[in-house]
């Protein structure tokens, strides 16, 4: 009945699966790098944004129920609280699966009087989508967002874990090519260096012996 | 006055972000210092230096760092809030990213001072450079016996972990960043009076320090050479002392990060950034978005320095400097400055999370050519409103820079509202929906 009730939102909420359904997809070394991380804190709870960084690279970029509820299953906290905490950050992927690539344009004040807009009309023009959408190939994910912090280089975009600015029309065709020709999803890439950013030497070292 | 490089004396230098490189440039020298005095001794170091925090409040340091349980009961945390959100500020990133050890060394000695157990680096999502460089260093530093157990022989114990966001504004704040480190929704708690400062309970109810990442870049200066000669810095102003990064950008030649001894004029940062690109100064936002706009004439008498900036009705902030030229249109501008508070409004408190939407459907409705006569007063009547009347600093945030604006600007807001179109001919944010 929930999903008559959201069509065509594009603030859909991830379905839970059901008790029996759930399966747990984490990888060896992604349980490792949990194991690793509870040292940092001084409580499970604490762990919840690491543990997001680490399913969204293990489900492919895409926090989708099972993603959730798998954190929530290895943190011992509820679904719901998972699933409130994952909704409030702009960087976790929960509403929708993003492409291979996710474009984010920072159209916040310097680079909007930068000329931000016109960059972002010609992304848009370009790959065929509106803010927040993806391309039919399931290739591209364009977004406007906010102040990047790298106004100096304004208009700035980010791609995965990459800055570039400032950007033209030509950068972005330039982009785009480049980007096609990618084989590694940038939206993973993102996720996985967060994940090692949090990890010391000795934690590197306990998570590649097992 | 010139540039005063103090934080970014060895930036440019590659070798500056490897610990052989910073110990070659007087690395850790402060902490040595620091480490052969009693604590109280490092708190009064700080205090004589008169460092104030450089995250956009002000707030004196050493209060904070006095302000610990002196008779440790339990754990003490020391957390830096690296989560630098505010639009035109991109300082915090290049401290990060270009003196890392900086950082770690003053967290470090923070710790020796404060006697805390582990710190906190918390940097927003996006900065993966910044965390990559920072990583690098503090795994150095654990090699090296710069951090860990016994540091540099002193028993002096202190561990340093990364923790990234994911997106949120918000998380800049202090409450709210902390209740993000502690794993949940980014939105800020109640503060003094109404609740204990977080220096008696903070992260996980413990005894705990938040300063911004500049603020822990000073110390190291502070320890080498006394906290009497970092005061001479910026002697002229009333109460703001040592240096500042400010973080130029807009219309300008060569933006960039600046820094400068308090007391410099306003005009003469506009000059170390290459002077104006396409046109005549318009309006200057100082401080980074939250703080009001100045016009072209206050900008040429402003004297940068916390105190000194009220004398123009506007504040130091994060020192994000934004500099607009004559085809800016006012409305528009702050259009998209409202539309970023409406968007980054955690949500928890009404004022803030309905009035920053009022005041954006209110210039929605301005910049579409559909304003209505006393559209103005409903906008000043707005702002009243939200701020002081939330949790945390967002909501008075997004009211000062519409109030600010009406200030300088009001003719151009009434213009737009009489005949539909902005008085700017050719605007330079054309492109807007």
């Amino acid at each position: 009945m929930s999903e008559l009730l959201q069509i065509g939102s594009r603030h859909n909420r991830p379905a839970p699966p059901k008790p029996e359904d759930l399966t747990l997809k984490f990888s060896p070394k992604a349980v490792a790098e949990l194991e690793a991380l509870k040292g940092h804190y001084p409580d499970l709870k604490s762990l919840i944004l690491p543990a997001l960084w680490i399913a969204q690279r293990e489900y492919d970029g895409h926090l989708s129920g099972a993603a959730l509820a798998e954190v929530a299953f290895r943190l011992k906290r509820s679904y719901a609280e998972i699933e409130g905490v994952a909704t409030y950050y702009s960087m976790y992927n929960v509403e929708h699966k993003v492409g291979k690539h996710k474009i984010e344009v920072c159209t916040c004040l310097t680079c909007a009087v930068c000329g931000a807009y016109q960059v972002f009309d010609y992304l848009k023009q370009k790959l065929g989508v509106e803010d927040r959408e993806t391309t039919a190939d399931g290739m591209f994910t364009i977004e406007e967002v906010e102040c990047l912090d790298a106004c100096d280089r304004a208009p700035v975009l980010q791609v995965g874990d990459e800055y570039l600015g400032p950007v033209d029309e030509r950068a972005v065709d330039a982009l785009i090519e480049k980007l096609r020709n990618t084989q590694e999803s940038t939206v993973v890439k993102l996720a996985d260096e967060i994940v090692q950013v949090h990890l010391s030497a000795t934690d590197k070292q306990k998570v590649s012996k097992g | 006055m010139a540039e005063k490089k103090l934080l970014l004396e060895h930036a440019s230098d590659p070798k500056y972000a490897t610990l052989d490189g910073y110990l070659a440039k007087s690395g850790y020298n402060g902490l040595r210092a620091a480490l052969g005095m009693d604590r109280q001794a490092v708190i009064d170091q700080i205090k004589a230096s008169g460092l104030r925090g450089r995250g956009g409040a002000g707030f004196p340091t050493w209060i904070k760092w006095n302000g610990i349980e002196k008779q440790k009961t339990g754990p003490v945390y020391l957390i830096c809030n690296a989560d630098e959100g505010e639009p035109g500020t991109f300082k915090d990133k290049q401290l990060m990213e270009e003196t890392p050890f900086l950082l770690v060394e003053g967290m470090t000695i923070a710790a020796h001072a404060t006697q805390a157990d582990a710190g906190y680096i918390y940097i927003r999502g996006e900065f993966v450079d910044s965390a990559r460089a920072l990583r690098k260093a503090i795994d150095e530093a654990y090699a090296r016996g710069y951090l860990g157990k016994n540091i540099l022989g002193s028993g002096l114990n202190f561990d340093l972990y990364l923790h990234m966001g994911a997106g949120s504004y918000e998380c800049g704040e202090e409450s709210a960043l902390m209740s993000s480190l502690m794993g949940e929704r980014g939105m800020p708690r109640l503060k003094f009076p109404h609740a204990p400062l977080p220096t008696v309970s903070g992260a996980w109810s413990r005894p705990t320090i938040i300063n911004n990442v500049e603020t822990y870049a000073c110390a190291p200066f502070i320890l080498q050479n006394g906290g009497a000669w970092y005061a001479s810095l910026g002697a002229s102003t009333k109460n703001s002392r040592g240096t500042k990064i400010f973080s130029v950008s807009g219309h300008v030649n060569k933006p960039g990060n600046y820094e400068i001894e308090f007391g410099t004029p306003l005009r003469d940062l506009l000059a170390m950034a290459g002077g104006m690109k396409g046109g005549q100064l318009k309006a200057c936002i100082p401080g980074g978005s939250s703080v009001p706009m100045i016009d072209a004439d206050d900008t040429n008498k402003a004297i940068l320095g916390y105190e000194e900036m009220a004398d123009v009705k506007s504040m130091v902030g994060s020192g994000g400097c934004i500099f607009l030229n004559e085809h800016t249109c006012i409305v528009t501008f702050i259009w998209r400055t409202a539309l970023f508070y409406a968007n980054e409004s955690c949500g928890k408190c009404t004022p803030c999370r309905e009035g920053t939407q009022w005041i954006l459907q209110i210039l929605e409705r301005i910049i579409t050519g559909a304003g209505k006569a006393d559209d103005i007063q409903l906008l000043k009547d707005v702002c009243a409103q939200i701020d002081g009347r939330s949790f945390c600093g967002l909501g008075d945030a997004a009211a000062w820079p519409v109030a600010g604006a009406l200030r300088v600007f009001e003719d151009e807001f009434r213009y737009f509202i009489d005949h539909g179109h902005s008085i700017v001919s050719k605007p330079s944010m054309a492109g807007i929906r």
